[in-house]
């Protein structure tokens, strides 16, 4: 996701690692691992915990390199994808509550990184777009379940609003999305 | 659940890739998506459309030791690895051979656990799940991702239609569900060891509606179960 690293690069690398190129891995590494670092930390907010789900994740794109579907998507996408469910099931079992739980703050910069007007590449401004035509309290539940893995549970907590209207928001929210990005 | 409806197949394929569905109907939710390349598709492109958020994750580089473990973890199958094959599918080989020799199994248990976790990567058995005759029919693994107990068949069990089995762990309290697992050898149940890896832990399969337990503990027939013997 770095601007630097066009998908065509990443794309030739994967090609690489489905060869069983090691220096292609090495570079497909060196290249994403920052940005996927970051994304787990911002899920499990504990730097050992993330680094345990990063060196995992890789571990399966070595290993299942075969199934990645240029057809179905960027090579960026399927390694967060690779990484974030793993990071998200981590988080939900950890035994506290209280643990999993981000702070205010953490809404507050999330909110305002993804409703920034400032470009950051086209995919992201057009969903910055959307996300502002949402109501602020269904952003928010829609931001915090992906960004940081809150369950409807912990959403239901969170916003102070009771669980099946958080549940209607995100259903309704990614309803509206949808239509809002591919309309 | 009416899983034709595309509105709903479009709403679950968008929680999911939110990772918002509950265990328990993500587990339902994959199985069914295995077989279901328009539902692999909606799932897709719901990542796709999402993951611009993942974008306002600040970039942090993580240490060298995350890279040298990767290096570690992969150098020694640097060979291509199908899906849903790995080490561990080799020694299930090993004890379908036995199934059915429960004492014959029993022993070589015995020996296998004695020699311990060995080096890295050597799949675990953890425990054995029989039925009320004492024949083998679900193994626990360790896998090589040692956070992660696969549940798999020895071999094909019966089960008839509108059924399903759902495994369970039992350590003192209510039976706490962890999932549905197959009835063919060839969709391994991956649990999170925490779940499970408990001297004593007793995990037993139940025979329940299509779909699992409605209430949340058994509601059929336990058919099979097993101790779990060692780390």
């Amino acid at each position: 996701m770095r601007t630097d690293t066009s998908a065509d690069e990443l794309q030739a690398l994967m090609r690489g690692v489905v060869r069983r190129d090691r220096a292609a891995f090495a570079t497909l590494y060196d290249r994403t691992a920052p940005q996927l670092f970051g994304i787990a930390l911002r899920i499990l907010r504990q730097r050992e915990e993330a680094e345990d789900v990063l060196q995992e994740a890789f571990v399966a794109v070595w290993d299942r390199a075969a199934s990645f579907d240029p057809e179905r998507g960027s090579v960026m996408t399927w390694l967060v994808t690779v990484l974030r469910y793993r990071a998200i099931d981590r988080r939900r079992r950890r035994a506290h509550l209280e643990d999993r739980l981000g702070s205010e703050e953490d809404l507050r910069a999330l909110t305002a990184a993804a409703t920034d007007e400032a470009d950051r590449g086209a995919g992201l401004a057009a969903l910055q777009k959307c996300l502002g035509e949402l109501e602020e309290r269904p952003r928010s539940a829609v931001l915090l379940a992906y960004a940081y893995g809150y369950t409807h549970e912990e959403l239901a907590q969170q916003l102070a609003t009771p669980i099946g209207t958080v549940k209607s928001w995100v259903r309704r929210s990614l309803e509206r999305l949808k239509r809002c990005l591919d309309g | 659940m009416n899983y034709r409806d595309p509105k709903l197949r479009d709403l679950l394929a968008g929680e999911y890739a939110m990772g918002l569905l509950p265990p328990r109907a993500r587990a339902r939710f994959e199985r069914l998506m295995a077989g279901d390349a328009e539902l692999q598709r909606r799932v897709a492109d719901w990542q796709e459309r999402l993951t611009p958020i993942d974008r306002t994750a600040a970039s942090v580089s993580p240490p060298r030791r995350v890279w040298r473990a990767i290096e570690q973890g992969t150098l020694q199958r640097s060979f291509p690895v199908p899906p849903e094959s790995s080490g561990w599918l080799q020694s299930l080989a090993f004890w379908r051979g036995f199934a059915g020799a429960a004492a014959a199994l029993a022993a070589a248990l015995a020996i296998y656990i004695a020699l311990g976790p060995g080096p890295a990567r050597t799949p675990t058995v953890l425990a054995v799940l029989a039925d009320s005759a004492g024949t083998p029919a679900f193994i626990a693994m360790r896998t090589e991702r040692a956070e992660e107990v696969s549940v798999v068949p020895v071999r094909t069990q019966t089960l008839q239609a509108q059924k399903s089995f759902e495994l369970w762990a039992i350590a003192g309290g209510p039976p706490k569900p962890l999932g549905l697992v197959s009835a063919t050898p060839d969709r391994p149940l991956l649990v999170p060891a925490s779940a499970v890896v408990t001297a004593g832990t007793v995990l037993a399969v139940s025979l329940e509606p299509e779909g699992g337990s409605p209430t949340g503990l058994p509601t059929g027939p336990v058919l099979f179960q097993g101790k779990v013997l060692s780390e």
